[in-house]
């Protein structure tokens, strides 16, 4: 298996070794599509230790996460939810866009992500002592506005945290290159029209443009389409929907990319 | 017939003599939103408005036929200042209507990137010119096209071909691709830093005498001596002005002509000046008595506010005054809103529909399997709590609101013969606290409007204790419209009250009708600055904000000051009152 290529932004690789050695738990917020889950998939494998992924949704319930009995024909038996498998093997159990359960759901974890590391389970009367390789890890986007989401801080203040942004200029760049294969001229460029973009958000539009999306018209570019058909598609229009901003975006393309 | 003979040879002259293209012409109404975006995204201030140039007088060398047709004289130059951008109404240099439409873009670019300190502005537009040049491939063929086109139709320019040897001087003829300095660069504004703090109330009151009256305030730089009157001369059209120097800076001694004067004028000119004449008027102007029975509660609190050229805190600059309307009537939920009620309660319902689902009772409306199947693998079934239902029950929402409304004296004005915008916030708060009181939802209602920072008043409809009644929608009924909008200070004070609830969720709700503005410098920029901070305050505090205006243009300002997700805009004001509503179920949903 090829090895997960992940360019660090600063020293967030050495955080969450550190992290790792002395059994903390990480946070990790950022924007969309800024390389959250790449950065988790990287460290799994730099740390050898197995990732558990779970994304959460409003309809979580502690049993998803925990485990719950099952139905055979020699009757009923217990299946470990993903939490509880990384708890007794170890390994990383990451869950993504923490925000999106509900608060009781995200209770459960308080146990394991303070000095006790123990999840008991009220279901089987078992209290299991984490795996010393087992770390737990969040991930939410704070750009999205809802009164009633949000962390509870009393499970906020659990965690070592790590703000991630979009990369700046030069790792950008470099990673569009390695992703897609496209030539630097045209990488710089992405990444300049990126920058641009990148000051309207909180203000023009919802959320800026990923590191995700610049590579997908990297890859579009390399494939041989018209780098500002190229631009459009996989840039402006999954911006916006508001006119007067896809005129704009537009523009910006055309003088970066005249057509 | 001499004069329509004259009419025609004026305007044969005129449009001869014009150089613009008028049928690729394109006006700046069309492009501004997209310009505002644009100028965001090459990273200009957000806080900057985009305005319409008037035009400016230079001298320069004209053609014969421009002399001629009296054109060519005046521009509409590209500049700004510290607040805003200025741009020509419609541009027409170019015969293509494209190149007209990449100008806009173009001097947009400039004025993103032009450093209007710099003294050299030559140089500075020379250097940034190369510069777009260069960075954008775009530009680069708009700039190529643009400057042939515009060396062949206007020798006057020969100054821009880079091969040319022929000085500038500020004689020269405009270049249409450059950007020009700001008319009052050199001149010093009108500084009210060290006016009108509230310590000036030291045994000097008797000179102040209140004048009431509407009156259109507006500010000239009187630098130059004139006694009173001025002879005004706009397009050969004489008009008399009357000038009264009403000083509001100094306080000497009092004239009691000026006072007079004012009571006289339509409009008064407020001026700066350091000299004797100086009684000082105290004016609230565009004010109506407020009359109502509104019982002050205490002396007053005083809060901060941020200045944004100074980057501080002015320390407890601001006066609160909570209040609130005693001998009101208590009333039922008016008829009018009744049928609103019953649309909204079908959403409410729906609502509702959001249950949470209860687990492991000992009865209820369903069995729950899994409790059944742990049952079945339970090793001590005796030992078992046997609770296998399961119920869907309300969800009780830990979320507290506080609503905020503005009922400044603009809230006065009609949406229809009948209708005024206080009427609709009026309604509006009827119809959310009904709402919300079905909801069960914990809620707060107060109003405010200001004079200046000595009194910014806070009415108190509906504090978080209060039961909702009668008498709520009472005090309601009894907003009557007041001064200003010194939003800082109204939102500070409501994050003050919402931090000492105890739910887990805090929204403010702020309803407007338009941009935060007081009679002394809290207009424009200040305004808007400070209230930024005092949004930035509320975020920091785990309080969501969120506006709700009528202000068809607060697209201009309200995604700086709220961030993109947080306001919304409605057009037409008479929905207000469902909209609100509906606002605020989308949001906790």
């Amino acid at each position: 298996m090829s090895k997960t290529y992940y360019l660090p932004q600063s020293n967030e690789i050495e955080l969450f070794e550190a992290a790792a050695g002395m059994n903390l738990p990480v946070l990790i917020k950022g924007p969309t599509g800024c390389g959250k889950t790449r950065f988790i998939e990287a460290m799994g494998e730099k740390l050898g230790r197995d990732v558990y992924t779970v994304v959460c949704h409003d309809d979580l319930s502690a049993a998803d996460l925990i485990g719950r009995h099952l139905i055979d024909e020699n009757g009923t038996f217990w299946q470990d939810g993903p939490l509880t498998k990384a708890v007794r093997n170890g390994g990383i159990c990451y869950l993504d866009e923490i925000i999106e359960a509900r608060k009781d759901t995200t209770v459960v974890l308080h146990s394991l992500a303070d000095y006790r590391r123990v999840l008991p389970i009220d279901r089987t009367g078992e209290v299991i002592e984490a795996h010393p390789d087992f770390m737990l890890v969040v991930s939410y986007n704070p750009g999205y506005q809802n009164v009633l989401k949000g962390m509870k801080p009393s499970t906020k203040q659990r965690f070592l945290s790590l703000s991630f942004t979009y990369p700046k200029p030069e790792i950008e760049k470099a990673v569009i290159i390695k992703e897609s294969g496209v030539s630097e001229e045209i990488a710089q460029k992405l990444v300049n029209i990126a920058g641009e973009i990148r000051r309207l958000s909180d203000s023009d539009i919802q959320e800026a443009v990923s590191t995700r999306l610049l590579i997908y018209a990297a890859k579009l570019i390399v494939k041989g389409f018209d780098p500002h058909q190229a631009c459009m598609h996989s840039i402006v229009e999954s911006l916006s929907d508001e006119e007067d901003v896809l005129e704009v975006l537009q523009k910006l393309i055309s003088l970066h990319f005249s057509a | 017939m001499d004069q329509k003979v004259g009419q025609f040879w004026d305007r044969y002259v005129t449009k001869k003599a014009s150089r613009f293209y008028e049928k690729s012409q394109i006006s700046f109404e069309d492009k501004a939103k997209s310009l505002k975006i644009f100028y965001h995204l090459l990273g200009g201030d957000k806080a900057k408005e985009l305005h319409i140039t008037d035009k400016r007088f230079l001298k320069t060398s004209r053609t014969l036929l421009e002399k001629f047709s009296g054109k060519g004289k005046s521009f509409f130059l590209v500049w700004q200042d510290d607040k805003a951008l200025y741009f020509p109404a419609t541009l027409a240099f170019f015969e293509d209507k494209k190149l007209n439409d990449m100008h806009y873009y173009w001097l947009c670019a400039m004025l993103a990137h032009v450093d209007i300190n710099n003294n050299n502005i030559i140089n500075e537009n020379k250097k940034m010119a190369n510069f777009l040049i260069h960075k954008y491939p775009g530009f680069q063929d708009f700039y190529k096209n643009a400057e042939e086109f515009l060396l062949g139709k206007y020798p006057e320019l020969s100054y821009i071909n880079p091969l040319s040897e022929d000085l500038i001087d500020d004689n020269s003829y405009p270049n249409p691709l450059w950007i020009y300095p700001s008319v009052s660069n050199n001149k010093t504004l009108l500084d009210f830093n060290d006016e009108e703090e509230i310590s000036r109330q030291d045994g000097k009151k008797d000179k102040t005498e209140e004048l009431k009256m509407k009156k259109k305030a507006e500010q000239i730089d009187d630098e130059k001596e004139t006694d009173g009157l001025l002879l005004f001369l706009p397009e050969s059209l004489m008009s008399l002005m009357e000038q009264v120097n009403v000083d509001r800076q100094e306080n000497d001694s009092f004239d009691e002509d000026a006072l007079y004067n004012a009571e006289d004028l339509d409009e008064i000119t407020l001026g700066k000046k350091d000299a004797n004449l100086a009684s000082r008027i105290k004016m609230d102007l565009d004010i109506s008595a407020n009359s109502a029975e509104d019982y002050p509660l205490g002396k007053g609190f005083f809060r901060d506010e941020w200045d944004y050229k100074k980057e501080i805190y002015l320390k407890n600059y601001v006066c609160i005054k909570p209040q609130i309307s005693l001998l009101v009537e208590p009333l039922p939920l008016p008829k009018r809103l009744e049928k609103m009620m019953r649309q909204i309660q079908g959403e409410l319902d729906l609502m509702e529909l959001d249950r949470i689902k209860i687990d492991n009772l000992p009865h209820g409306d369903e069995i729950n399997l899994d409790s059944w199947i742990d049952y079945k693998g339970h090793q001590n079934r005796s030992n078992h709590p046997q609770r296998f239902f399961q119920s869907y029950k309300k969800k009780t929402r830990e979320l507290a609101t506080l609503i905020l409304a503005d009922i400044s004296l603009s809230t006065e004005s009609g949406i229809t013969q009948d209708i005024r915008v206080i009427d609709m916030i009026k309604d509006s708060l009827m119809v959310f606290s009904e709402s919300l009181q079905r909801l069960d939802d914990k809620f707060g209602i107060y109003a405010f409007s200001s004079i200046k920072n000595k009194k910014v008043n806070f009415h108190i409809i509906k504090n978080f204790k209060e039961k909702y009644s009668d008498l709520v929608r009472g005090r309601i009924d009894a907003i009557k419209p007041g001064y200003y909008t010194r939003l800082g200070a109204a939102i500070r004070e409501s994050a003050k009250i919402l931090e000492k609830q105890q739910s887990a969720n805090k929204l403010l709700l702020i309803l407007s009708d338009g941009k935060p503005n007081d009679v002394d410098r809290y207009d424009g920029r200040y305004g808007i600055e400070d209230t930024k901070k005092a949004i930035e305050e509320v975020k920091q505090k785990g309080i969501v904000p969120f506006c709700i205006t009528i202000d068809i243009e607060a697209k201009e300002y309200l995604p700086y000051l709220f961030g993109r997700n947080s306001y919304a805009v409605i057009r037409d004001a008479k929905k207000l009152p469902k909209v609100v509503t509906e606002i605020y179920m989308n949001l906790t949903k």
